[in-house]
Order: C-alpha cells, then sequence, then structure tokens
C-alpha cells in the first residue's frame, strides 16, 4: 500500500507539468473568452443605442440580456474543455508508452520494483482519475470565477445572472463532466475507469505481444464493450424490455465491475507473466 | 545460487535462445561470454522476469522470481534506467524510497568512488559517468546477486579502469555477479566463470583458473577451441 | 604491485610466484606484513578468489603465516627462505639450459660467455 501510493506520487510529479499546462490554458482562454464575449456584447449594444439610436428596452426585448450561456456556448469555454480532455485521452498512451522509449528505458526499473506489478497498473489508473478530477475540480472553481468577471464587465440592466447550477445542466457536455447528483457522478466515472482499464489492458496486449498483440487488444476491447452493452442488446432486441429499468440498471453495473475486474485481473497477468522490456 | 536451466525465448519464429543451461553461484564472478545479438542481454532480462520465456525455469536460490526477489539481485542494463531529468541524488532518493536493501552509506561511497557530483541532471552525463551512475544504483543495494549487461563496452578508458577496480573491491565481495561481455581481454583474471554463448546455446561453461592450471590455457583459448575446433 | 600476468598459466601460480621473486631479492623481508587478500587483489586487478588461494597455497608452502586475527606475515623460516631462493635459481637456470641445448655449444665457451655478459650487464646496472 505505501508503495502504491509512492507510486502515485511518482507518477503524478511526472505529469504535473502537462497538468499546470492544462489548467493554465483553460484558466486563460475561458477568462479571456469571458471578457472578450462580455466586450462583443456591449459593443453591440453601444452601437444600437448611441448609433442606430434603439431605445434601451427596446434593444435588450431584441437582443435578449446577456448571460453566461453565450460564454458556455462559445469555442472560448468548449475549446480548453476539450483540449484538456484530448490532453487526458492522450495521457492514456503516454503513460505507458513514455516507459518504453527513449534512450534510458524507465520500464526496466518499474518492473524491477520489490512490489507487486498491480501496484504500476493501479498507480497509473488512479493518475488517470486524479489528472481528470483534478481538471473538473478547477472547472467548478473557475466556473464563479468567471461568473463574477461577468458581473464586473456588464452592467446590472444587460444581464441575466445564473447559478452555477444552472450553468451546468445548460449543455449537456458539462452535465456529463460534473454531474448533479452523487450517484450519477460515481455511474459516470465509473464508467470512465472502466474504460481506461480497457484501454490499459489493450496497451499492456500490444506491450506484450507486439503486432498480434494489437489485435488482441482490439479484440478484446470489442469482447469488453459487447459483454457491457449486453443486457441492454438483450433488453432491446431479444427479450422485448422484460426487465424493470431499475433491474436493467443494476445489471449493467455488475457487468460495469465484471469487466473492469477482468481488465484488472488480465492487466496484472500480462505485467508478471507476458510484458516485456 | 542463479540456476538457469534449459531456458528457451523466441522472439516470433527466431530462437533467440535455444536451450540455455548455467549455474551462477554467490561469491564468484560468472561471465557470460558470445559475439552481439547472441542473446546475452535477453537472459539476463529473463532471469530478472523482464521478459518472458518459452520453456524452462529460472531460479534464484532455488525459487522463481517474485516481487521480494528484487530485494537480492540487481540488473545493471547498458541503459541507465531512470527518467533523464531526475538529477543523481533525486535517482538515489527514489531508490531509497522502494528498496529496503538500499544502503545510503555504500551509495555515498560509490558516489565518491565514482566521483561523481549528486547535483548533476542525469540526462547530462557523459556516456561513462552515466554508466557510473548506472553501477551505482545498482551496486548501492545489499543484494546477493548483481547482473551487470556489458558495463565495459563504449566507455573510455579510463572509466573502463576505475569500472574494473570495482570487482576487486569489496563492493563485489561475497555477491555472486553475473557480467556480459562480447570481448574478454579486460576482465580475463577478474572472473571466476566463463560461460559461452553461441547460437542460442551454452558450448560450455567452465571455471578460467582451471582451464590455466590443467590445460595451460587462457579463457581466449578455450574460446579459440570451441568455436574453431 | 605492478604485475603483469600471462593469460595461460593460472594466476594464483602467478601471484605465489611475484611473491617469491621479491622474498628472493630481499623486497618482501621475513616477517614482513603483507596486504590483505582483498587488498592485493585489488592492488594486482585480479580476482579475490584467485588472491585468497594464492595465499591458502602460499600458507601451506610455509612461505606466509597467519597467526589468529592478525594480517599475514612473510616466513622468517629461514630454510623456506633459502629454499625460495634455490627454486627460482634453478628454474631459471633450467629454462636456460633447455633453450642453449638445441644450440650444442660445449660446456666451458658457454659458461665463458655467461660470465661475460653477466658481468657486463651488472656494470651496465
Amino acid at each position: 500500500m505505501k508503495k502504491y501510493l509512492k507510486l502515485v506520487n511518482f507518477e503524478f510529479n511526472r505529469v504535473v507539468k502537462l497538468f499546470i499546462v492544462l489548467l493554465g490554458i483553460t484558466l486563460v482562454v475561458q477568462v479571456a473568452g469571458v471578457i472578450i464575449k462580455s466586450k462583443d456584447y456591449l459593443n453591440m449594444a453601444n452601437e444600437k443605442i448611441n448609433e442606430d439610436l434603439i431605445p434601451k428596452a427596446q434593444f435588450l426585448t431584441d437582443y435578449g440580456q446577456f448571460s453566461f450561456l453565450h460564454i458556455i456556448r462559445s469555442l472560448w469555454f468548449v475549446g480548453p474543455i476539450a483540449l484538456c480532455a484530448a490532453g487526458v485521452a492522450f495521457y492514456i498512451f503516454l503513460i505507458w508508452y513514455r516507459d518504453w522509449v527513449g534512450k534510458n528505458i524507465f520500464v526496466y526499473r518499474l518492473l524491477m520494483l520489490p512490489t507487486t506489478r498491480f501496484n504500476i497498473f493501479f498507480a497509473k489508473i488512479s493518475n488517470i482519475l486524479i489528472m481528470t478530477l483534478g481538471l473538473v475540480a478547477f472547472q467548478l472553481i473557475l466556473l464563479p470565477l468567471e461568473a463574477m468577471v461577468l458581473k464586473w464587465m456588464v452592467p446590472d440592466e444587460f444581464r441575466n445572472d445564473m447559478g452555477i447550477e444552472e450553468m451546468i445542466t445548460s449543455i449537456p457536455e458539462l452535465n456529463i463532466i460534473i454531474p448533479s447528483s452523487f450517484v450519477e457522478l460515481i455511474l459516470y466515472y465509473g464508467a470512465g475507469l472502466m474504460a481506461v482499464s480497457i484501454l490499459f489492458t489493450a496497451i499492456l496486449m500490444e506491450r506484450s505481444f507486439k503486432w498480434k498483440g494489437i489485435i488482441a487488444g482490439v479484440i478484446y476491447s470489442a469482447i469488453a464493450v459487447i459483454v457491457f452493452i449486453s443486457p441492454v442488446l438483450l433488453q432491446e432486441f431479444v427479450l422485448n424490455s422484460y426487465f424493470y429499468p431499475m433491474e436493467l440498471f443494476v445489471i449493467e453495473i455488475v457487468m460495469a465491475v465484471i469487466v473492469l475486474a477482468a481488465s484488472v485481473w488480465m492487466s496484472g497477468f500480462l505485467l508478471k507473466k507476458k510484458v516485456t522490456v | 545460487m542463479i540456476e538457469v536451466k534449459e531456458v528457451e525465448k523466441k522472439f516470433g519464429r527466431k530462437k533467440i535462445l535455444k536451450d540455455v543451461s548455467f549455474t551462477a553461484n554467490k561469491g564468484e564472478i560468472t561471465c557470460l561470454i558470445g559475439i552481439n545479438g547472441v542473446g546475452k542481454t535477453t537472459l539476463l532480462n529473463a532471469i530478472m522476469a523482464l521478459t518472458p520465456i518459452n520453456n524452462g525455469e529460472i531460479l534464484i536460490d532455488g525459487e522463481p522470481v517474485k516481487e521480494k526477489t528484487f530485494e537480492k539481485i540487481s540488473l545493471i542494463p547498458d541503459a541507465l534506467t531512470m527518467i533523464p531529468n531526475m538529477t543523481i541524488e533525486e535517482a538515489m532518493e527514489f531508490m531509497n524510497d522502494f528498496y529496503t536493501s538500499w544502503n545510503r552509506e555504500r551509495a555515498e561511497e560509490l558516489l565518491g568512488f565514482f566521483r561523481l557530483n549528486k547535483n548533476d541532471r542525469i540526462s547530462s552525463l557523459s556516456k561513462g559517468n552515466t554508466a557510473k551512475v548506472n553501477l551505482l544504483l545498482g551496486l548501492a543495494l545489499d543484494v546477493d546477486y548483481v547482473l551487470m549487461d556489458e558495463p565495459f563496452s563504449g566507455i573510455d578508458m579510463f572509466s573502463r579502469e576505475e569500472i574494473a577496480n570495482v570487482f576487486t573491491s569489496h563492493l563485489i565481495e561475497n555477491r555472486g555477479v553475473i557480467i556480459t561481455t562480447h570481448e574478454v581481454n579486460d576482465i580475463e583474471h577478474l572472473i571466476d566463470k566463463v560461460v559461452l554463448l553461441d547460437d542460442g546455446m551454452v558450448t560450455k561453461e567452465f571455471d578460467a583458473e582451471k582451464a590455466r592450471e590443467d590445460d595451460g590455457m587462457s579463457v581466449i583459448d578455450v574460446m579459440r577451441e570451441v568455436y574453431q575446433g | 604491485m605492478n604485475v603483469n600476468f600471462n593469460n595461460r598459466d593460472p594466476v594464483y601460480f602467478q601471484i605465489i610466484r611475484y611473491f617469491k621473486e621479491k622474498i628472493a631479492i630481499g623486497e618482501f623481508e621475513p616477517g614482513e606484513e603483507i596486504p590483505s587478500r582483498r587488498e592485493l587483489a585489488n592492488r594486482m586487478k585480479v580476482n579475490p578468489n584467485t588472491a585468497q588461494r594464492a595465499y591458502k597455497e602460499m600458507e601451506e608452502q610455509g612461505l606466509i603465516y597467519t597467526e589468529r586475527n592478525l594480517p599475514s606475515k612473510i616466513t622468517t623460516d629461514t630454510k623456506v627462505l633459502g629454499k625460495v631462493r634455490e627454486e627460482l635459481i634453478v628454474e631459471a637456470v633450467d629454462t636456460f639450459v633447455a633453450s642453449v641445448r638445441s644450440i650444442n655449444v660445449p660446456v666451458d665457451e658457454l659458461l665463458d660467455l655467461v660470465r661475460t655478459k653477466y658481468l657486463e650487464s651488472d656494470k651496465e646496472v
């Protein structure tokens, strides 16, 4: 356990630069977005009211008040989130492959540590999770901050204030990364964890068997996905909605746990018996 | 004792190791000699469970390698196995964190022995110094067995001398050492036992001093006889 | 202790020979302490097990002795010391004779030549 934590810490230190860069980009781009979008709106209002001489009330009914929704739907806001998501997705692969490449092959050391090789797997998957949660938490902190910036920028009468919850539920993408209930959080992140564990297994297959491993990895991933969604498929096409939604839901959770457990076991097996430096 | 028994290893369809058996004892320096590409590195990796074998068995003191084994056997590969942007000190800290067999005092002593600077970044080291750091990380562990992969290859003369000095010092005393090389000249007088590898097999396993005593043959004479006879 | 070992004679044997030579010319004096086996291995750049073997062998031949935990010492036994010198001389002469025999030189002529050469080399030194 102690060595697992040390490995988690060690792995985190290796990604901390990338992590901070992602946080920095998100902060800068999103806040810039708030300022630019607000300015655009105010400039437009200025133009309409002062140059086209449209009354303020008329302007507000025609063009609506400015709200955070304008920002959330813009690339300024979604772009950094997409970038972070891509960064994490990329790192899911990099976290393994970086140990095998270069002049100094670090995987030698990792595999020679006097600890179970499961810990290597757990430390890496924990880091993906920590990174993801870290980015999401940062976004959660950023939202009220950005709302405040907006308040400074746009005068009261032009502004329609939104609560944080309203912001989050306004677009589905945001609602997935920041679920509104604890159960949803467990479900979404559980599903994410399962997906990462499948990818990790596929990566380790490639590392163990090279070209053949890629094929094995693809087949394994396909099987895992099929196993996971099989209850839904059966429900739809064979059983004619035999299960109650709640039952189906529980079965899905069981399937997810099975797939996760199988991936962990398989990864451990590969690390112990098949992987090669 | 390290026992390698009938080990077979394939890469794809190619058999790199066909049938390799030998033993290496504690307190002795065993030298694995073979031309490049004969599978010496693969064999060391296999002993450390860093690559699976297709057949055969490898035992360390009668047991197959498990996690605890890494507290009593260390491998010094031909490339450094630390993250390049670490300093030597950070690399030493890393070792200290994970190995109970890490011996801080000995690590410090080795640092002096090789005249290395703790604060140097690993990526900035010369080839000779990189090899020395690599040796430091492997030798500062209080392990019974040390495996070294070509510790002399591609290294300047003075570094070679310093590294050769390790073998006659207390740093190696009472340990079992396996060293691979494709060129025996430098270490002819340092080794106890020779294992000749050719074409995926052990062609001869002999005691170097005994060959000199019984047959008046140097290690190279024996090699010549085996390969050309 | 820079010794050029050849690769064909057992290393332990060459170490013993080195000691004998040093004893014969008096560089190692009777009762003098000699390095520990590890020190010797380190200085001669040989395997410590080989150094150990050389010491064991020398101990058996009575060339060195060890009193409980103390460093080993060169023997003070004059009989053994005398024998070392004799042995080396006989060995060298044997080699010389063996190589000169094939030329078939009369003994007297040979001895004269040896004397002249020997004195000459003495002067040079």
